[in-house]
């Protein structure tokens, strides 16, 4: 791998210590705000993590490719001549310039707009002008592919990828527990996800960590933060919808978990709206969970939200619900790029289909009725933590403190805890410290 | 002047009338009189726009999932959630101003393509404030001795929104 930009003051471990203490549940404000702070993690989380870059579908034939990033670095997502996925810095050998320039499409070769020089779909260098007269024969053209990933892996069509060599398998990373609950729209599909349209990008001046702690489980923020979607009758009384939240290793945690067997009634309530056609699809997405996951997997399919540590968050509210997708690409201690895809069953009947991507416009999107609120708030956070002594100030994390993963509900696995409670936070932040520590 | 270019004008007149008075009343806050320019089975649909290789390839279809994509009922929600108290994103209210040009009429008579062109600024609390810059194309629809708005596309021109979309474009 290339030479890392260590250009930060070098934060001392005693010195990172004092700002979380997780089984305390404290945060210091300068978490959020302080530049060395951000450096670090680019360094030691976004390096050290299996990132989320996209789904599977967004890239379906040998070329396809679509943009992302690994934190500040763009990269390139290339389908391969094998249905390989490669993942490749987006950026050319020889002056450092992206080599695309696009969000997607398909293609033989990406090519630089300042040279020519010419990269095949798995990155090696294919083509530079002039290359005899101009070089000599002195560039050994095998050495100066694009850099690639070494570590890249899908999950039923996730594909994350980690700079760390050593880093461990990631499905032992996502860890079972987890995919337990992941499980159900990933599976759920009558005939596969399928991405429907674009990436939709927005940006939040604001900490990265604020929006992927808060879809690690803070279904408190929800009575108020989104009180307006209560009020106009947009969501159910909230304790109709779910009942516990559950945090998992290496920092994951969801929240929105209901009861056993809510799900189902909620869905058949939905399903009038499409008469016939509605409930027969509830029936056959209940048969498939039943048939490929499990009986207690189907009884509980209306969850919810969550988030892989550090940069994938998703929602998903039952089978009439998109499969919500969102990347936290940071863009500086106070910047945040959201970008959000929105999966849904390719076998669903068009009308149900037609409602469900409507519907997540409407809701957790950017101009839907609970993302602009979040991001508000979000940037509220951000604003006043620049203050010298509001930054330096302890943030409370400490609801449920001593109570953690102690709820037991038959069936349900992770460290599960009730509705309102902190317990996921501070197991992100256990990570965080854990990542931010090892030098 | 002929009696065609006679009426070009005067409807041109017209419309940028319709579409100045249209966007006094969102940046005045006066939100019901605003939703009544709407048809009841008005559409708003505001794409996604993508980065893309080749001029063509990058129009937004229809069909994908957009930014908004709604009708004048989802309008009226989002009214009634302003009013609600616990609408943050717009507590305290956003200041907006926007200026409009550039329409183009197509058409003539009970029904009018209008093209035109928007920059947008949204002034939110303490802060520098942003801009939308995008264009429109309506579809209007002769409604007694005024105009309606049965269809509105707004393609904006930015890949990545400034902020999410808390004001009406």
């Amino acid at each position: 791998m290339a030479t890392l930009l260590k250009d930060s003051r070098r934060l001392g471990e005693d010195e990172i210590r004092r700002l979380v203490d997780p089984d305390r549940g404290i945060v210091s404000g300068r978490v959020f705000t302080d530049p060395d702070v951000y450096q670090l993690e680019l360094e030691r989380i976004f390096l050290k993590s299996w990132c989320f870059l996209g789904h599977e579908s967004q890239i379906r034939n040998p070329g396809d490719f679509f943009a992302s990033a690994i934190g500040e670095d763009r990269v390139i997502v290339v389908r391969g001549e094998n249905n390989e996925i490669h993942v490749l810095l987006n950026s050319c050998r020889h002056r450092g310039l992206a080599v695309c320039g696009t969000d997607r499409g398909n293609t033989s070769m990406f090519i630089c707009p300042y040279h020519g020089w010419g990269y095949a779909r798995d990155g090696s260098l294919l083509a530079v002008p002039l290359l005899r007269e101009a070089y000599h024969g002195n560039l050994d053209k095998s050495a100066m592919g694009l850099v690639r990933v070494p570590n890249v892996a899908s999950y039923k069509g996730l594909i994350f990828a980690n700079w760390d060599e050593d880093a461990m398998p990631l499905e032992q990373y996502l860890t079972p527990e987890q995919m337990w609950y992941l499980d159900l729209p990933l599976v759920g599909a009558l005939g596969g996800l399928e991405v429907i349209g674009p990436v939709m990008k927005y940006r939040i001046s604001t900490n990265w960590k604020l929006a992927s702690e808060n879809f690690a489980g803070d279904d408190y923020h929800v009575l108020t933060t989104h009180g307006s979607a209560f009020k106009i009758g947009f969501l159910p009384p909230y304790d109709m919808v779910a009942d516990y939240i559950a945090y998992f290793d290496n920092g994951h945690g969801m929240g929105d978990i209901p009861k056993p067997g809510r799900a189902l009634e909620n869905d058949l309530h939905m399903a009038q709206m499409f008469g016939p056609e509605g409930v027969e699809y509830v029936q056959a997405y209940n048969q498939r969970l039943r048939e490929h996951l499990s009986e207690r997997q189907a009884e509980i399919h209306g969850l919810g939200e969550g988030n892989i540590f550090p940069n994938m968050s998703w929602i998903k509210f039952g089978c009439f619900h998109v499969l919500g997708l969102y990347s936290w690409h940071p863009k500086g201690p106070n910047e945040l790029e959201v970008w959000q895809i929105c999966l849904f069953d390719s076998a669903a009947p068009p009308a149900i289909r037609e409602f469900a991507r409507t519907q997540m416009s409407q809701e957790n999107a950017a101009g839907g009725i609970f993302g602009p609120d979040d991001g508000e708030n979000f940037e509220r956070i951000s604003e006043a933590l620049r203050g010298k002594v509001t930054g330096g100030s302890n943030l409370h994390y400490a609801m449920g403190v001593g109570h953690d993963g102690q709820l037991e509900v038959e069936g349900l696995p992770g460290k599960l805890g009730p509705h309102f409670s902190e317990q996921n936070h501070r197991n992100f932040y256990r990570h965080w410290l854990k990542l931010m520590t090892a030098a | 002047m002929s009696a065609m270019n006679g009426y070009r004008h005067e409807l041109k007149a017209e419309i940028e009338s319709f579409l100045f008075h249209e966007a006094r009343l969102i940046d005045a806050y006066r939100f019901e009189e605003w939703l009544e320019l709407f048809a009841d089975d008005a559409r708003y649909w505001m794409p996604v726009v993508e980065t893309l290789e080749g001029e063509s390839d990058s129009d937004p279809v229809q069909g994908e999932w957009a930014v908004m994509e709604e009708g004048k009922a989802f309008l009226a929600k989002r009214l009634e959630r302003i009013k609600s108290g616990m609408a943050y994103a717009e507590l305290p209210r956003s200041r907006t101003r926007r200026v409009i040009g550039n329409v183009l009429v197509e058409g003539e008579g009970d029904e009018l393509t209008v093209h035109s062109n928007f920059i947008l600024f949204q002034g939110r609390r303490d802060k520098d404030g942003d801009f939308f810059v995008g264009r429109r194309e309506d579809r209007l629809r002769r409604a007694g001795n005024g105009w309606l708005i049965a269809e509105r596309k707004v393609f904006l021109d930015h890949r990545v929104l400034p902020r999410a979309v808390s004001v009406f474009m």
